[in-house]
């Protein structure tokens, strides 16, 4: 009734708001990277660990995937800081979502190590590939082809779960946008754009890791 | 002294006996065809003489020297002179054909790479997939998949290739290819050891065929004397049941 719709103010805060879409991508490749990293050596331990570290690891899952992402990054904002580490919001949103991001990639990349063919391991064996070969020929290319779609889709969601680090006042995207409606109070502006944004962010994403993986998965692997 | 010597072999998945004392002989540039009931333990016999399945007793020896199944480097020599071709095939599903056919003898043999391709190229044309060669197992029928896991064994040029169920899946006129080339190998002088359930096939190639039931040999003998002549009253109910068919 009393609004009427004005882009134009808002539109001059578009460099303003694209340099925060920047720092969310940063954030979701940094955590989804680290997350890769703690996800492998999760799944490795659930896999082929003892009795010990598989409970560690499903632990670590466990925790990580029944409790809010939010209370995981309040609580290394607030708690550790008492131990006497102290953490900019920054870090302190990439460390929540990187161990975050760790569970759940456990847990997919543990699927992947179970998909693989037991016969096509007994073929490997038989050809006379040592334990190294037959990772390096059979495992690897194969997990790969599995593990991308859900990867692909892991790494989306971390995108838009970015933007719970505008809570701690960190400038990415939806920080920046809260930023512009305070000064401007064009909220619906505002958050169109920048619901606009989000989405060009993750359809890019979506766009380059499917190019990539029809490059990469449907040549699959040459040898020759 | 015989080429390969299966001696009194017992083997178990778990709780389940499924080998209860087999013993075989084979000699040099001949095929041995093994035939039996399903889940008589033929594909069993096969796995444990590559070393996918350690024999719980009794021993093999080829050439005269006992095989140690419990000794990898062994398990690993022996596997350079033994090839199988899988009932399910085992291809690797994330290469070509001609990968699938390669890799072992480019990666693992460490042989030059383009005599491999140029030989596996044959090998491929002459079991009939010369169009196929860049196609991966998921684009190729069973039949089709069967023939490049046949070729990926001949490219090791195994002493002794062990085949189960290979003319399964495959329309009678590359059976007859299929044993075209099985003949031919054999002249040349490669040992053969064939599970299968084709009689008809079995007559013609082997010298010999031996009758597995439960795990156990009931009758070794020429295909005429197997066929025509059992002596064993469990050989007759078999022949007779797949001569009915
Ligand atoms: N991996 C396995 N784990 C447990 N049991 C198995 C396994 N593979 C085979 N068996 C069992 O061992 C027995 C023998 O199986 P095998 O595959 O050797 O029979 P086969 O003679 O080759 O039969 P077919 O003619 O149907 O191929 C069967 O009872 C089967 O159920
Ligand atoms: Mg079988």
């Amino acid at each position: 009734m009393g609004y009427a719709i004005n882009f134009g103010q808002v539109f001059e805060y578009l460099p303003y708001l694209a340099g925060g879409a920047w720092l969310s991508l940063q954030i979701a490749f940094l955590a989804f990277c680290g997350g890769l990293v703690l996800g492998l050596l999760g799944a490795f331990a659930k896999t082929f660990g003892g009795p010990i570290l598989r409970r560690i690891a499903n632990a670590y899952v466990v925790f990580f995937t029944n409790t809010p992402q939010l209370v995981q990054i309040y609580f290394l904002f607030f708690a550790l800081p008492e131990a006497g580490i102290l953490l900019s919001s920054y870090v302190a949103v990439l460390i929540g979502m990187t161990l975050n991001a760790g569970a759940y990639l456990t847990e997919i990349q543990r699927a992947g190590f179970s998909s693989v063919r037991q016969t096509e391991m007994e073929a490997a064996e038989t050809l006379g590939m040592s334990r190294w070969q037959q990772v390096r020929y059979v495992i690897v290319p194969h997990i790969a082809r599995v593990l991308f779609p859900p990867l692909s889709n892991h790494y989306i969601l971390m995108t838009l779960g970015t933007s719970m680090a505008a809570i701690f006042g960190v400038e990415e995207l939806t920080g920046r946008a809260l930023n512009v409606n305070s000064e401007t109070f064009r909220s619906i502006e505002v958050f169109t754009i920048t619901g606009v944004m989000y989405i060009l962010v993750t359809l890019v994403a979506s766009a380059i890791l499917g190019v990539a993986g029809r490059a990469l998965f449907r040549a699959k692997m040459r040898i020759v | 002294m015989q080429h390969l010597d299966i001696v009194d072999i017992s083997a178990r998945y778990g709780s389940h006996q499924v080998l209860r004392g087999i013993s075989l002989g084979v000699d040099r540039g001949q095929i041995t065809s093994l035939v039996g009931p399903s889940g008589s333990g033929k594909s069993t016999l096969l796995r444990v003489l590559v070393g996918l399945l350690p024999p719980e007793t009794g021993h093999v020896s080829f050439d005269g020297q006992r095989i140690d199944y419990s000794n990898k480097k062994n398990v690993k020599a022996i596997r350079d002179r033994f090839a199988i071709v899988f009932q399910q095939y085992n291809l690797f599903q994330n290469m070509t054909a001609l990968d699938n056919v390669t890799i072992a003898p480019i990666k693992i043999r460490k042989r030059n790479r383009a005599e491999v391709i140029d030989e596996a190229e044959e090998l491929l044309a002459k079991v009939g997939l010369k169009e196929k060669m860049r196609s991966y197992p998921d684009q190729l029928s069973g039949g089709q998949q069967q023939r490049v896991a046949i070729a990926r064994a001949l490219a090791l040029k195994p002493e002794l290739l062990l085949l189960d169920e290979v003319t399964a899946s495959l329309d009678p006129e590359l059976v007859s290819e299929v044993l075209d080339s099985i003949r031919q190998l054999a002249a040349e002088g490669m040992t053969m050891i064939i599970v299968s359930h084709e009689m008809g096939f079995v007559r013609e190639v082997s010298s010999t065929v031996a009758f597995m039931v439960d795990g156990k040999m009931v009758e070794v003998g020429s295909p005429a004397d197997v066929f025509e002549n059992p002596k064993e009253a469990r050989t007759r109910e078999f022949v007779n049941k797949i001569l009915q068919h």
